[in-house]
């Protein structure tokens, strides 16, 4: 391409490096050639991401960022503007959505140890990510001032009140007010849809030139960089495009089946992606029955709970979050998929998925004395899992990983 | 081991069943199911004129606009106007605020009645369905009735003379056995406890029967749900054609993909 290219292509490449960067991170990136489906959740991650920031500018059409309008300006969208219902449901959809194939890519990292030397930044960053959209979707659903927009804000914010000495000034301060008003909704307006924006594209960019830096993984956990071509190319590679292109195309297309049976059929998802309590404007004088969140962050929230003091909640549901930072130094094994660790590692990691899908079921309900003590089993469980890791990842007989993909 | 862990679920099954709590229709234990029919104009325009003559005069549908009802419901402009819109100063494009000022209701209700565009998404048409269905007389409240999905509610039941008068009875019912069979006696015959609480209307005491008022609360509530999501049968319709076009190209794309495959393969 660089040889043949015209004029105009020359003059510019040699004052823009348009062809060396498309040459490095796409046309030639070597990727490994045999990987399985797990390996699409990334990309699906990054047209999700595409998704929330096109529908987002449009609901800005329409939106009204203050406490009298912000409901009616949704129900504006939903029924006045042109498909506006179109655009709020992609939205919503596209909140849950995100989360879900954000959840599988970083399953997918446990599995396959895709955190393993040298990937341990493109996990940190991941997990960045991770933490700046749980901000992120918090904000967006205060937006609409529906009633679990206010209440779960309410919930969240006096976290922030738990916080010993500066407690109090904090949860003022991150108001705007001495309780939601609509001095919250302009500015978690201006931090959803500008500053968290920002970060996150900022934060996928350095995620994406890390990865491309060491390489992506596989699921056998095989170094393909050990056995070059002359030109220093994996053997076991094939190019970014148009294999991996035409690979992911089809992982979109499965998942634009299941985004359109869900955003058409089942926008409300069974009022675990949009509650039904939202039906209702923001009360601050009548509490919902039973407040909970999204499904996204239920898991995190039965921690929350399953600790009875606040301070001592709020730190364990911090540190569940914090622990997945130090993941690539816990794991001690030789191997870094799951195919070639011991048994150890697959019982940890089966009770571990059980343990936390029962904490999501768990963050969702209303609390009873036995969900409490199940909480707390599950909280005890997830923990376990991460800080015995160095221990039964390194006592474990691995098998050995083969040289070749 | 086994046996712990069986015992374990067994006991929170258990304790799960009881958990839930308050049945979703209150004291009336699940709510009838209601399965709306967006696409029968017929009934929609029926639920709406049940809506405005008998519902709009407390309630509001603020959300909502009347030109927007006029068009989805396939109603000419000149006769909506005529018939369906009160207020010689209503536009077609100006949203149905209601035509109670909420100063006035709070002292007549003690409580202003709640805009109901967007009810049956909150509380689901099951629910809205039930509610209107379960009125039943009671001395003890300020209107004379009560309601056996949301007790204490402070709404008459606007529709009596349709529905007529529903009190509450006591019945004959077969007891249930342990083993969930219906329990006999040595003759073989059932036996029975008497239990109250069953909603029963008294025949002859209003202008409809059972059928014909449950189909004018069905036309009611089909149009609340439409009110509640007016995109939602273009909604459903669009589905397929969204779901259809990833088929497609998700066929499309694997077989790129599976013929590019072979040179690497």
């Amino acid at each position: 391409m660089t040889q043949k290219s015209s004029g105009f292509f020359n003059w510019i490449n040699s004052r823009l490096p348009i062809v060396n960067t498309y040459e490095r991170h796409l046309s030639k990136h070597p990727v490994p050639k045999k990987v399985n489906f797990w390996y699409m959740f990334g990309a699906l991650a990054s047209v999700v991401l595409i998704i929330q920031i096109v529908s987002g500018i449009w609901l800005m059409f329409g939106y009204e960022n203050t406490e009298e309008g912000a409901f009616a300006s949704i129900e504006y969208i939903m029924r006045d503007i042109e498909y506006g219902w179109v655009i709020r449901y992609m939205h919503t959809t596209g909140a849950s959505m995100f989360f879900a194939v954000v959840y599988l890519h970083m399953f997918r990292g446990l599995l396959y140890g895709s955190y393993h030397k040298p990937r341990e930044l493109v996990w940190v960053f991941g997990m960045t990510i991770y933490l700046v959209m749980m901000a992120e979707g918090f904000l967006g659903y205060v937006l609409p001032y529906g009633q679990m927009s206010y209440w779960g804000a309410q919930v969240i914010i006096s976290l922030f009140g738990a916080i010993p000495f500066i407690g109090e000034s904090l949860e003022i301060w991150v108001r705007g007010d001495y309780y939601i008003s609509g001095a919250t909704i302009s500015r978690f307006f201006a931090l959803h849809v500008v500053a968290l924006p920002l970060i996150l594209i900022a934060l996928v960019f350095m995620h994406l030139v890390a990865l491309h830096e060491v390489g992506a993984g596989n699921p056998e956990g095989v170094d393909i960089e050990k056995h070059l071509d002359e030109d220093g190319v994996p053997l076991d590679s094939i190019p970014f495009f148009p294999y991996k292109v035409l690979n992911a195309l089809v992982a979109i297309g499965i998942f634009g089946i299941v985004f359109s049976i869900i955003m058409f059929f089942f926008p409300e998802g069974g009022g675990y992606m949009l509650e039904l309590a939202n039906f209702e404007e923001a009360n601050p004088l009548v509490t919902p029955e039973h407040i909970a969140p999204v499904w996204y962050y239920s898991p995190y929230y039965a921690m929350l709970r399953a600790v009875p003091d606040k301070l001592g909640g709020l730190v364990v549901m911090g540190a569940a979050i914090a622990i997945l930072f130090v993941v690539p130094w816990l794991d001690r094994s030789k191997a870094a998929s799951i195919r070639y660790k011991g048994i150890l590692s697959k019982i940890a990691m089966t009770i571990f998925i059980i343990s936390w899908l029962m904490l999501a079921w768990l963050g969702t309900v209303p609390v009873t004395a036995l969900r409490t003590t199940l909480s707390i089993i599950g909280t005890i469980i997830y923990f376990a899992f991460f800080l015995l890791m160095p221990i039964y990842t390194s006592i474990e007989k691995t098998k050995p990983v083969p040289e070749r993909l | 081991m086994k046996k712990f862990l069986l015992v374990a679920f067994l006991l929170i099954g258990y304790q799960e069943a009881f958990a839930a709590g308050g049945a979703p229709c209150g004291d009336y234990g699940e709510c009838d199911s209601f399965k709306p029919e967006l696409n029968n104009i017929e009934s929609l325009q029926l639920g709406a004129l049940t809506f405005i003559n008998h519902c709009y005069g407390c309630h509001s549908l603020k959300y909502s606009r009347w030109g927007r009802i006029a068009k989805d419901l396939d109603i000419p402009e000149n006769i909506f106007n005529d018939n369906l819109v009160f207020g010689a100063n209503v536009k077609l494009g100006d949203r149905m605020t209601g035509s109670m000022k909420p100063a006035v209701s709070e002292t007549w209700f003690g409580i202003a009645p709640p805009d109901l565009t967007l009810v049956t998404r909150l509380h689901g048409s099951d629910w809205v369905y039930t509610y209107l269905r379960t009125f039943y007389e009671d001395s003890l409240m300020p209107y004379g009735v009560n309601n056996m999905v949301y007790p204490g509610a402070a709404m008459p039941n606007v529709l009596a003379s349709m529905q007529g008068q529903q009190i509450l009875s006591c019945k004959d019912v077969p007891i249930i056995a342990s083993n969930g069979g219906v329990r006999r006696d040595e003759m073989g015959n059932d036996i029975t406890e008497e239990k109250c609480g069953y909603l029963k209307t008294i025949q002859g005491s209003g202008t409809l029967s059972v059928q014909e008022f449950d189909k004018v609360i069905y036309n009611l509530v089909n149009f609340m749900t439409y009110v509640g999501e007016p995109s939602r049968s273009d909604r459903e319709r669009m589905g397929w054609y969204a779901i259809l076009f990833f088929v497609v190209f998700t066929a499309l794309a694997y077989l790129l993909f599976r013929e590019y495959e072979k040179d690497y393969h």
